[in-house]
């Protein structure tokens, strides 16, 4: 070996003994924190157990079993405002998001569409131990809250309560929600194409209809629905301020009213029976025994194997009959005006809902002309083949014809609501009344919100002999029909209707894409649960 | 031939040819016939060879009416001329349906600022396109051509020009837009 070599082995020697020499003395750090770590813990343990002053300020509440009445009470989230501060208050309201930071933990608490910003923080009235108590609580849990109104400099954006918050000083646990969610709020309310910017997630809509419960949740669903509530009250208020009375119709009956085709049959006892996919029959009797004008709010079935975004195998039909005097028009002004009441009323009162909605799914206003405008099918097609359809006269419209109608309409009127009248006669149920003018017409009409059809009605034939002509004409076994023909045989008034869907009425109105948004518990060919 | 052929079937580039003559006003019509699987038109000319393929053909019936302005009044509106017509016969023709969207996108660009494809002039460039843009244009909705809105409205000036349109027939084209939110 040379010297240099010699020279270079004891430098390693050193290196290598001050290597492991700083090993040594990391490991022993390392142990030593460990120790006190574990000292730490366990004296805190023994402060949680011995010192813990707050300790009945908070847990997890016995179930509620009705055990005691309590003069408690509870105040609703939307009406914390500045005015009750300073104010000691209970709520109950559900752990929508929680973060915690040291000394403090902030919750936002939410009940259905609103919610407002609380506090945790270690002081005189909450412990170190029930500040992480209550930044343990699992998202969506309900709980019991005494706190403190506290204004705000500073508006809080992501909440509803804006200009307060709430400085809890108990905070009870009435319902434990698990630990995992199927799908995240946030998640859900997120507008179409933002979160894929951002990398986040969204929910598919079989993954919230497969998680229904928590889906309504969100502020978008509960604005959806409570506006759809909305509209069923608007069309109650309005039909019966006009002097209808409300009727309830069979949903199980012994014959199909348009030919068997699309109706669902179920067995009954030793025979079989459908269920309704109209209440039609059971209006125009209630005509015929004079209760002049009637409307009816319940479930409709349609079999039709048609996996859409408009088609539902059970939605919610508003339907309506009338006597009329002279004309059918006198059924057609009554009905728009009841859906323009609808629309004002959702307008002026319904604000909230709708912008809540527009949030997650922007949209333009819904625009409507008083009185309603009122086109004939001649006048429709006509439009078409200008814009470069081709189409026969009597021809029905298609879907996207019918799409495209629907924006030369606002394009030339300005409005999302119109009646295509005097449909050809060819296209429309053997019930329908001919047009006295061109027998090649009828006295029918459809209604449209932005370009789809939300209703479908007539004058109908309320002769018996013309009746039987109709049927016999589309080739209809006359003995399924007889009660409902024999019906218009002790004198019939003259009377038209039309029924509407629900659903479809609010996805249009809100500018929706999908009538499941509208429907609470969609039914369609392939969902049948929840 | 072709020729034999019973009109439904015949060659397109034939019966465009037999509009362009008519447009520039050439008063015998040539007699043509077809070559290859391609079926490329063939022009017999009686002092010369014959001429093959349709823009060899177009060019030399506009020199025979003599409207060379139809061919671009500057050198620059010559190449620019000459480009489109090959744009026509390579992309155009025979097109897959994925293509479409892809040239009328490039198109609609190009034609944002633009009243004919040579600018400002009128050249038989713009109406070999109509001829073979028109079966693309022909199948299109109206919300698709509200979206290509730039070519919608020089087709629609092209075929309105007095003379082009002849053997094909007339696509609306809407004037006002209606699809002007971003929903439905």
């Amino acid at each position: 070996m040379t010297k240099e070599g010699v020279q270079g082995a004891t430098e390693e020697q050193q290196a290598q003994s001050k290597k492991a020499l700083k090993k040594q003395q990391k490991e022993a750090e390392k142990a030593a924190r460990k120790a006190e770590k574990q000292a730490m813990v366990a004296s805190e343990q023994q402060g949680a157990d011995e010192d813990d002053f707050a300790k009945d300020r908070y847990g997890v509440a016995a179930m509620v079993q009705s055990q005691q009445k309590l003069d408690r009470v509870l105040v609703r989230v939307q009406d914390l405002s500045p005015e009750k501060a300073d104010q000691l208050i209970w709520l109950r309201a559900r752990i929508h998001t929680s973060r915690a930071k040291g000394k403090q933990c902030f919750l936002v608490l939410r009940q259905q569409q609103f919610n407002v910003q609380a506090l945790v923080a270690v002081g005189d009235r909450a412990s170190k131990q029930m500040v992480k108590f209550a930044a343990n609580i699992t998202k969506e849990s309900i709980v019991d809250v005494e706190a403190v109104v506290r204004k705000v400099e500073q508006k809080i954006e992501s909440c509803s309560q804006q200009d307060v918050e709430l400085h809890i000083e108990r905070i009870f646990v009435i319902s434990q929600a698990e630990a995992r969610l199927p799908l995240q709020l946030e998640d859900a309310v997120r507008p179409d194409g933002e979160g894929e910017e951002e990398g986040r997630a969204t929910v598919n809509q079989d993954t919230r209809l497969d998680n229904r419960v928590i889906d309504l949740r969100t502020t978008t669903s509960q604005a959806i629905f409570r506006l759809q509530s909305g509209v069923c009250q608007l069309f109650r208020d309005t039909l019966t301020s006009k002097g209808f009375v409300e009727i309830q119709t069979p949903k199980i009956i012994s014959a199909a009213s348009e030919g068997g085709a699309n109706v669902f049959t179920v067995s009954y006892f030793k025979t079989s029976a459908y269920l309704a996919q109209s209440p039609q029959l059971y209006k125009q009797m209630c005509i015929c025994a004079d209760f002049d004008k009637v409307f009816c709010v319940g479930p409709v079935f349609r079999a039709e194997d048609s996996n859409t975004h408009r088609h539902l195998t059970e939605f919610v039909g508003l339907d309506i009959e009338m006597a009329f005097n002279y004309h059918y028009h006198e059924v057609i002004e009554s009905i728009t005006d009841t859906m323009v009441q609808i629309f004002k009323g959702l307008r002026d009162n319904f604000q909230t809902e709708i912008q809540a909605v527009n949030k997650q799914f922007p949209s333009e206003p819904f625009k409507f002309l008083e009185p309603t405008l009122r086109l004939e099918y001649t006048e429709g097609v006509a439009m078409l083949r200008e814009a470069g359809v081709e189409m026969g006269d009597e021809d029905d419209l298609s879907t996207p014809n019918e799409k495209l109608l629907g924006r030369l309409v606002k394009e030339k009127y300005d409005t999302d609501f119109y009646v295509l009248d005097k449909y050809p006669l060819a296209v429309r149920p053997f019930y329908t009344m001919p047009d006295p003018n061109n027998p090649k017409y009828s006295n029918s009409y459809d209604m449209f919100m932005r370009g789809e059809e939300i209703l479908s009605g007539a004058q109908r034939v309320h002769d018996p002999e013309l009746l039987t002509q109709r049927a016999v004409h589309h080739q209809i076994d006359l003995e399924k029909i007889k009660s409902y023909i024999d019906s218009f045989r002790f004198g019939a008034p003259p009377h038209g209707g039309g029924g509407i869907g629900l659903e479809r009425v609010c996805m249009l109105y809100l500018g929706l894409h999908n009538v499941r948004q509208t429907s609470m518990f969609p039914r369609d060919p392939k969902r049948l649960t929840p | 031939s072709d020729w034999l052929s019973p009109p439904s079937v015949r060659n397109m580039a034939l019966r465009e040819l037999a509009s362009l003559e008519k447009y520039l006003g050439l008063r015998k019509p040539n007699k043509y016939s077809t070559q290859g699987d391609k079926k490329t038109p063939v022009l017999q000319n009686n002092a010369a060879p014959p001429l093959l393929g349709l823009v060899t053909i177009a060019c030399h019936l506009v020199k025979e009416a003599k409207r060379p302005e139809l061919l671009g009044d500057s050198a620059e509106s010559r190449a620019v001329v000459q480009q489109w017509l090959e744009y026509r016969v390579t992309k155009v023709d025979n097109c897959s349906k994925e293509d479409i969207k892809i040239i009328l996108k490039d198109l609609n660009l190009y034609l944002q600022d633009r009243v004919f494809l040579a600018g400002n002039c009128f050249t038989v460039a713009d109406v070999l396109m109509y001829y073979g843009l028109h079966p693309l244009i022909v199948d299109l909705t109206v919300q698709e051509k509200e979206q290509f809105t730039n070519v919608s409205r020089w087709f629609d000036h092209i075929q309105h020009h007095p003379g082009v349109r002849h053997h094909l027939p007339p696509v609306a084209v809407l004037r006002n837009r209606i699809y002007t939110s971003r929903h439905h």
